[in-house]
């Protein structure tokens, strides 16, 4: 593949369609969105070009909603997150380790046939399972469970949307991971003397960790990033941050703020998942485990 | 780890988010042949909402117009994502690496950004919301998909039939066309399944670039749940939950598991997004 010395190989043009969409539909509209983030007016065909101006700038450091929104998403991705982990770990390694073999693709089948379906039927299903006078709520009064309220148009119902939404991912990742974990490296640990807990954190664990990452990255970003979730089920105070970029757009209209916030947000998040990044690299060290 | 006890419990906890993945749909299909026109109590059997859905409602238009446009957008990414991944095997691994950094951009950046950046941008060239914004959009979000699809597969074959049916005299197109294509084709397969069910999903960049007053299925079912509660939903819910099943039979079938269709675990080379 790689014999020849020569740096350039014709056929390597072959790329180009795909390398100028991405320069014109990912890198241009990237740069775009910061220059706009310094423009004093929306930008229209046919109108004059916006002055430049550092208001969105100042404006958004002082919005006391923005960084309340920002922390709460940042809240609501690490929940839903932490929840994902939580549901996916013990469910992967049941369909990795435990269920017989020829029926683990099937199982993974099961696992990824909602993503098969649409997103926002999905939710749709959701909110009237749990909606007043839904089937939950009906059956739990039919089973004397009563005087439950319902979680729809509530924060908790954000939360349950995006955990039902993004908990595919996370299983599909970790599977992936805890399937290529030989059973004779876990049997040797155990006869060689180690605790399960042992096992665990020294074997499984560390071997597990390129797939929990990828999961994290996953299902971290778009949820952080959400606004369709809130806007649907999440109620008057159910706002998240990407709503009130979405404002911006869809209402408002004030293009050079709702780019400001978009960069901002974008930047935070990016940081974010360096350090993700950074710690499981050392965490990975610390422990010895190799990357799978 | 491998006590009885142990593994018990590993496999009540995979049952209770496999139910609870599951009992939503189930729902959905089972309130799909409730006569009440808002979903309530007591349940009474009807078959009248899909008749609604085949006849008065305005969700079949919009799934058929979805789907149109997903093929579209398939179709048109398969042969440019599979044409850059065949070139980039010619790439510098330097290279290579800095073009797969940009190439997972699209991935990693929220969609809603993406389609905040590229209204900026089609605002700015003066189109606007429109149809073909609304293409390209999709377009760009799920060509990273197709090419590290079918990178994979290019990673994962051998490369030695290809020099060999040069050497024996077929033309580059002759060689392409007959050894490369048959080997990458489950790629490209996978990555027009992958592109397809996410441009016929994808409801943040069809709700900011489609022109105004237009919908696909996700814009129109978006302003339908907002606005009130309606029994053609369901019915189109569980057909779609239908279709979903076959297809999903029909490709373990094929040889595909859920890793290689959702672009993971195989060859692939997306490390960490």
């Amino acid at each position: 593949m790689k014999k020849k010395k020569s740096d350039f190989r014709p056929n390597s043009l072959w790329t180009l369609p795909s390398a100028g969409l991405l320069l014109f539909l990912t890198v241009i509209p990237l740069i775009m969105l910061l220059v706009f983030s310094f423009m004093n007016r929306n930008l229209f065909a046919g109108q004059p070009w916006p002055g430049w101006t550092l208001k969105n700038i100042t404006r958004m450091f002082h919005s006391a909603p923005y960084w309340k929104l920002m922390a709460k998403s940042l809240g609501i991705a690490s929940i839903v997150t932490l929840i994902c982990i939580a549901a996916a770990y013990p469910a992967s390694w049941a369909i990795a380790k435990i269920v017989k073999p020829k029926n683990r693709s099937m199982f993974m089948m099961i696992v990824i046939l909602p993503f098969f379906t649409s997103q926002l039927l999905l939710i749709y299903s959701m909110m009237n399972l749990i909606k007043t006078g839904g089937v939950l709520l009906t059956a739990m009064d039919a089973i004397g469970i009563h005087g439950m309220t319902t979680w729809l148009y509530t924060n908790k119902a954000t939360v349950l949307i995006l955990v039902y939404e993004y908990l595919p991912y996370m299983i599909l990742c970790l599977y992936s991971s805890l399937e290529g974990i030989g059973d004779n490296i876990i049997q040797a640990s155990l006869i060689l003397g180690a605790s399960k807990t042992k096992t665990f954190t020294n074997i499984v664990f560390p071997m597990s960790l390129p797939g929990l990452l990828s999961g994290i990255l996953l299902v971290f970003v778009p949820v952080a990033g959400s606004f369709m979730e809130p806007g649907l089920v999440g109620g008057a105070g159910g706002s998240m941050v990407g709503s009130m970029i979405d404002t911006q757009y869809s209402t408002s209209l004030n293009m050079g703020y709702g780019a400001a916030l978009s960069c901002a947000l974008l930047i935070i998040l990016s940081v974010i998942m360096a350090l993700v990044r950074y710690f499981a690299a050392r965490a990975e060290r610390a422990i010895g485990g190799e990357p799978s | 780890m491998t006590s009885k006890g142990f593994r018990r419990a590993m496999l009540a906890c995979m049952w209770i988010v496999l139910a609870f993945m599951y009992i939503p749909i189930i729902a959905i299909i089972f309130m799909s042949f409730n006569k009440t026109q808002y979903g309530g109590f007591p349940y009474v059997f009807t078959t009248k909402w899909y008749t609604t859905l085949f006849t008065t409602s305005n969700l079949l238009p919009a799934a058929m117009f979805s789907l149109r446009f997903a093929f579209l957008v398939t179709i048109v990414a398969v042969v440019v994502g599979t044409l850059c991944a065949y070139g980039m095997q010619y790439y510098t691994p330097k290279f290579a690496k800095r073009f797969n950094t940009i190439l997972q951009l699209p991935i990693i950046i929220p969609w809603m950004v993406t389609a905040i950046s590229l209204l900026l941008l089609f605002s700015f060239i003066g189109v606007g919301r429109s149809y073909v914004s609304m293409f390209l959009g999709n377009l760009i979000v799920v060509l990273p998909y197709v090419v590290l699809l079918v990178n994979g597969r290019f990673v994962d074959m051998d490369r030695t039939p290809e020099s060999a049916a040069a050497l024996l005299g077929a033309s580059p197109g002759r060689v392409f066309m007959d050894v490369t294509l048959p080997a990458i084709a489950p790629g490209m397969l996978a990555g027009g399944i992958m592109a397809l069910i996410m441009c016929f999903n994808n409801f943040v960049i069809q709700y900011y670039l489609i022109p105004v007053g237009e919908n696909t299925l996700p814009t129109l079912v978006f302003t339908r749940i907002r606005s009130e509660y309606q029994a053609d939903l369901n019915a189109l819910s569980a057909i779609i939950v239908l279709i979903a099943v076959v297809v999903v039979i029909l490709l373990s079938k094929l040889g595909f598991s859920a890793g290689s269709l959702m672009g993971m675990g195989g060859g692939n080379k997306k490390e960490g997004n």
